[in-house]
């Protein structure tokens, strides 16, 4: 997943425990999701620049029905908003039924999914 | 060029059964609603020279010619995505008949819904991790599989935003499933449901529960568009295309679906859009449209709507479905077949099918003196909407 051209680079720098966002290499322009263009420089050059991992939670269903055996109820997701670029956000997997309060703060940790592939993941920060 | 509201018409409408095993092909389905539209359209099937399909359905336009027989096929397009595209769909045939690339064009949706392959079920028993260099990699690694969850996300949001209540979407819920219980051909016909019940239901992907999701269908739907001088030739009230209009969003993200609960403003649909287009092609506004189709996958898919499309503030589309306004009696009858929720899924296409029929004055629940139809189609990572009117002769 990491030499995928286009998103690559947000897995290679999980990989070295670091988040990653895309941005134009000219501008700095944010481009999340990552694209290979940046529409307002006119610059088909990226450059994935870390960010703190360290953001908050926006919005989040809890899974009470299995929609894949890949993910058995319940479990939650939520999209976490980054506190370096506001408007910015990824998605974040939670096991169990967890009822967040809106903006409630969280780091990213690093998942370690099978050798050479870590995914970002999420987790409350203690009040 | 400009716009001109009123040269197409929809002349002809076709259903099949909306059922949960239609124990035939989804190209049986496609054609039984295809002769019934042609034929409700007074046509035979030698007029009709062109199709419109949905890029999602399994039938191609050379199936459903070769199975109509069709002496000449001049015109065939597709347009996506989903439920999206229904009334995307219509434009593209008005679109062809205003070009003179075609003289009738048929437009179809069929699938075997529930006894076939299912929208709400996630594809895989893996975890999957990389997405091949799609944006897949961003969402399915987080258990983020189906369309309910997106849309889940969207109410919470909006829960948190507007202090908007499961009862607010609750009444959108009721309103589609009393409209059904008028509709014998609606699959929750003979099942009611009151507040209690849609509370109690249990909860798939909170804050919706059950009968916050729409039926899963085997059917088919169609129907004919043509020039309107040509469908004044037709046995049925013809229902003009007064306005028909695609957008996007304001910072759309790429591909099908899922990467749209990444753009900035989740409450905000690009229904917003499509309604500036809709409304300034028309020369109407809100306060023109005597009942309404709203695409309705979900119920907080309405209520954005609602908000969007101006009917009520941004944020008070809970208070206002609340109200009662979604009723027979109320400011603006909704769904008045049942909807996605109560009627069938047959992607949104069935929504056209009962604006038509508002135009004509023969929905089971029927709004008296209907002269102006809303139609609207599915969301979030772009959509489609009409406004049908009676023809001029």
């Amino acid at each position: 997943m990491h030499d995928d051209h286009d998103t690559g680079g947000f897995f290679a720098a999980a990989l070295e425990g670091r988040l990653a966002i895309c941005r134009c290499a000219s501008c700095d322009t944010v481009l999340h999701l990552p694209r290979p263009y940046c529409s307002a420089c006119g610059i088909d050059r990226t450059v994935w620049r870390e960010v703190a991992p360290r953001g908050s939670i926006y919005t989040w269903t809890v899974v009470e029905h299995a929609a894949s055996r890949a993910f058995p109820a319940p479990y939650t997701v939520a999209l976490v908003e980054l506190d370096d670029l506001p408007g910015v956000r990824l998605l974040a997997y939670f096991d169990g039924a967890c009822d967040f309060e809106a903006g409630a703060a969280v780091r990213a940790v690093f998942d370690d999914v099978r050798d050479g592939v870590v995914v970002p993941q999420w987790e409350l920060v203690p009040t | 060029m400009d716009w001109r509201p009123g040269a197409c018409s929809i002349a002809g409408v076709g259903a099949t059964e909306f059922s949960k095993s239609s124990g035939r092909s989804v190209l049986a389905l496609a054609t039984e609603a295809s002769v019934a539209a042609i034929a409700d359209a007074g046509m035979a099937v030698a007029d009709i020279d062109g199709i419109v399909r949905c890029e999602e359905d399994s039938v191609l336009h050379n199936d459903l010619s070769h199975c109509l027989g069709l002496p000449e096929l001049n015109y065939w397009g597709s347009t996506a995505s989903g439920g999206s595209a229904p009334c995307g769909m219509v434009a593209q045939a008005v679109a062809a008949v205003t070009a003179g690339l075609a003289r009738s064009v048929l437009v179809f949706r069929a699938l075997n819904g529930r006894s076939g392959p299912r929208y709400g079920r996630a594809k895989g028993a893996r975890r999957p991790v990389g997405g091949n260099g799609s944006l897949e990699e961003f969402i399915s690694p987080y258990g983020l599989v189906t369309p309910g969850q997106v849309w889940a996300m969207v109410a919470q949001r909006h829960m948190i935003e507007f202090d908007t209540t499961r009862e607010h979407l609750g009444a959108i819920a009721l309103a589609c499933r009393e409209r059904a219980n008028a509709n014998p051909a609606a699959e929750m016909f003979d099942r009611s449901m009151i507040m209690d019940d849609y509370l109690q239901a249990r909860p798939i992907s909170r804050p919706l529960g059950l009968f916050d999701f729409c039926q899963e269908t085997d059917g088919a739907c169609a129907v004919v568009v043509t020039s309107t001088e040509r469908a004044n030739d037709g046995p049925s009230p013809a229902a003009a295309i007064q306005s028909v209009a695609q957008a996007s969003a304001d910072d759309i993200q790429g591909a099908m679906f899922s990467p749209a609960v990444f753009r900035r403003d989740l409450t905000t649909q690009p229904s917003a859009n499509v309604a500036d287009t809709l409304y300034r092609r028309a020369g109407l506004g809100p306060a023109d449209i005597d009942v309404a189709q709203f695409y309705d996958c979900f119920t907080i898919t309405v209520l954005v709507q609602l908000e969007d499309y101006g009917f009520a503030p941004k944020g008070e589309g809970g208070p206002f479905a609340a109200c009662g306004a979604l009723g027979m009696d109320g400011s603006l009858p909704i769904n008045t077949a049942g909807g996605n929720l109560s009627e069938g899924y047959i992607h949104g296409l069935n929504h056209i099918v009962e604006g038509v029929k508002q135009i004509r004055g023969t929905s089971t629940s029927q709004v008296e003196g209907a002269e102006v139809s809303l139609v609207t189609s599915g969301l979030p990572p772009a959509t489609s909407a009409m406004i049908l009117t009676g023809a001029t002769r």
